[in-house]
C-alpha cells in the first residue's frame, strides 16, 4: 500500500504552462488572442518544516479547534509574469497584470 | 582612399560590399589631425547655412573635398546596429554637405539587404500552409498575435507598446505620443521580424481580421491626430531629424515601384521593402492601414495633399508611394499569401 501511494506521488512543486485563451481566463474580458497561462502546481513534501509538524500535533491534541489553520506548505508563486496586453471583440486594448505565474515556492 | 595606420578588421572579413560604418569612420577621421579638422569645419558650414552658401564658401569647400578622400565619404550605417543615431547624424552631415538634400527620392544611409528570399517568407508559407476548409475561417492576424504572445521577447515587448500607447495622460491628452513612439520602435526594433511582419502584413478574408491588422501599432495614438497635415510639410518635418530622414529614404530605396521588374520592387526584393516600411512606424512619417478593408490594401501616412499649392503634382507623387505602390502592395500580399516570389 505504502509503495503504491509512493508510485502514484506528484511531482513536486513546479511551474506548468498552458495555452488558453483570454475569455477562458475568466476575468471578464472577450477576447480570442490566446496567451501562455503559466502556474505552479505539485507536492511540498520537501519542505515541510518544524513549524508544520508542531501545528498538526497541537491541532491533533484538539488545543487548536474553531480557528482555520494550515499545517503543509502550499505550492503558490513567489513572483508573477510581466503585463499582459490584448485587444478584445470590441477592438479596444486592455492590459492585465499578475496573471501568469513567473516563479514557483512552497510557502 | 583613406590612408590610415591599419584598415579595420570588418573590411577583411566581410569582403568588397561591406563599407565601414559611418560611427567607424568618424573615428579614424578623429585619429587623423587633417581629418579631424576638415569634419568640424564642414559642420560649422553646415550649421543654419543651406547648400549653396555653404559652397560659397572657399573654407568650407576645401573641407568637404578633404573629406571627399577619408573614410567618412562612402560610409553607410547598419539597421538596428548599436549606434545607429549617431552614425546617421554623421552620415548625413557629409551627404547634406554634398548633395544639399532637397531631392525627392534620398539614397538611403542603410547598407543594402541582399537576399531576396528570406526565411521570413519561407516561415510564413509553413505557417499559412494549412487545408483550405480551416484557412477560410481562419484569422491569421489572431494567429499572429497568438504567436507573438507565445514568444516571451515578443509578448514582453508588444504589451509594453500597447500599454504605453494606451495609456490616458490627463484630460485633454488623451495618451503620450511620443512615448508610444519611442515603445513602438523598440518592439520593432527589438523583436525579430518573423514576428512583427506576421502582426502587420497578415492576410485576411474578413473585416474583423483586417481590423486587427488596421489596429496593431495603436493606432488612435500613435497614427491619428486632430489635424491631417500636408505630405510635404510632414516630409520636411521628417528630413529635420536624422532617423525619420534616414528610414525613409531606405523606404524610397527599397520599395520604389519598377515596372520593368516581375515584382514591381527597385530590387525585386520584398523583404527590403516590408523591412523599410516597417522601419517608419514610431516615426513623424508612421504609415497605416487606412481602413479595415479586407478586400482592398491602401496604406498611407496619416497626411493629405490638401493646401499644397502649386506643389500639388510633388505632393501627389510623394503620397502615392504609399497609397498607390504596385511594389509594396505586392509585397504585402505575397507575405500574407507566404508565397513569398510568385510569377504569374
Amino acid at each position: 500500500n505504502r509503495m503504491k501511494r509512493a508510485k502514484t506521488r506528484h511531482k513536486p512543486c513546479s511551474l506548468k504552462e498552458l495555452e488558453v485563451t483570454i475569455s477562458e481566463l475568466g476575468l471578464g474580458y472577450d477576447s480570442d488572442e490566446t496567451v501562455l497561462f503559466r502556474y505552479c502546481s505539485g507536492t511540498c513534501d520537501s519542505a515541510v518544516r518544524n513549524y508544520d509538524i508542531s501545528l498538526k500535533n497541537v491541532r491533533s491534541m484538539r488545543k487548536i479547534r474553531k480557528e482555520k489553520v494550515r499545517a503543509r506548505p502550499c505550492c503558490r508563486p513567489l513572483s508573477y509574469d510581466d503585463d499582459v496586453s490584448f485587444l478584445d471583440a470590441g477592438n479596444r486594448y486592455y492590459t492585465v497584470n499578475e496573471v501568469s505565474a513567473k516563479e514557483c515556492g512552497c510557502v | 582612399v583613406w590612408a590610415g595606420p591599419s584598415p579595420p578588421a570588418a573590411l577583411d572579413l566581410q569582403g568588397w560590399q561591406t563599407s565601414v560604418d559611418c560611427a567607424r569612420a568618424n573615428e579614424l577621421c578623429a585619429a587623423e589631425p587633417g581629418c579631424s579638422s576638415s569634419y568640424r569645419t564642414l559642420r560649422q558650414c553646415l550649421a543654419g547655412r543651406d547648400h549653396n552658401t555653404m559652397l560659397g564658401n572657399r573654407e568650407c569647400r576645401a573641407a568637404l573635398e578633404v573629406l571627399q578622400g577619408s573614410a567618412l565619404y562612402g560610409c553607410r550605417c547598419k539597421r538596428k546596429m548599436k549606434k545607429e543615431l549617431l552614425c546617421l547624424q554623421i552620415y548625413w552631415s557629409i551627404h547634406l554637405g554634398l548633395a544639399g538634400g532637397e531631392e525627392f527620392y534620398e539614397a538611403s544611409p542603410y547598407e543594402p539587404i541582399t537576399s531576396p528570399l528570406s526565411d521570413v517568407f519561407r516561415l510564413a508559407s509553413i505557417v499559412s500552409g494549412t487545408d483550405p476548409v480551416a484557412n477560410s475561417r481562419s484569422n491569421h492576424c489572431l494567429d499572429a498575435a497568438k504567436a507573438c504572445n507565445l514568444n516571451d521577447n515578443c509578448k514582453r515587448l508588444r504589451s509594453a507598446y500597447i500599454s504605453t500607447c494606451n495609456k490616458g495622460v490627463s484630460a485633454t491628452e488623451h495618451c503620450s505620443r511620443r512615448k508610444c513612439h519611442k515603445a513602438l520602435r523598440h518592439f520593432f526594433d527589438r523583436v525579430p521580424s518573423e514576428y512583427t511582419h506576421r502582426l502587420l502584413f497578415c492576410s485576411c478574408k474578413s473585416q474583423a481580421c483586417a481590423e486587427r491588422r488596421r489596429q496593431a501599432i495603436v493606432p488612435y495614438c500613435s497614427y491619428e491626430e486632430k489635424e491631417k497635415p500636408n505630405c510635404l510639410a510632414l516630409r520636411s518635418q521628417c528630413r529635420a531629424e536624422p532617423l525619420c530622414r534616414s528610414r525613409l529614404a531606405d523606404f524610397h530605396t527599397n520599395c520604389q515601384a519598377f515596372h520593368q521588374f516581375l515584382t514591381s520592387c527597385s530590387r525585386d526584393n520584398y523583404q527590403a521593402c516590408l523591412g523599410s516600411y516597417t522601419g517608419l512606424i514610431g516615426l513623424d512619417m508612421t504609415p497605416n492601414y487606412v481602413d479595415a478593408s479586407f478586400s482592398s490594401l491602401v496604406v498611407s501616412p496619416w497626411c493629405s495633399c490638401r493646401g499644397s499649392g502649386n506643389m500639388e503634382e510633388e505632393c501627389e507623387k510623394f503620397l502615392k508611394d504609399f497609397t498607390e505602390n504596385p511594389c509594396l502592395r505586392n509585397a504585402i500580399q505575397a507575405f500574407g499569401n507566404g508565397t513569398g516570389l510568385t510569377f504569374s
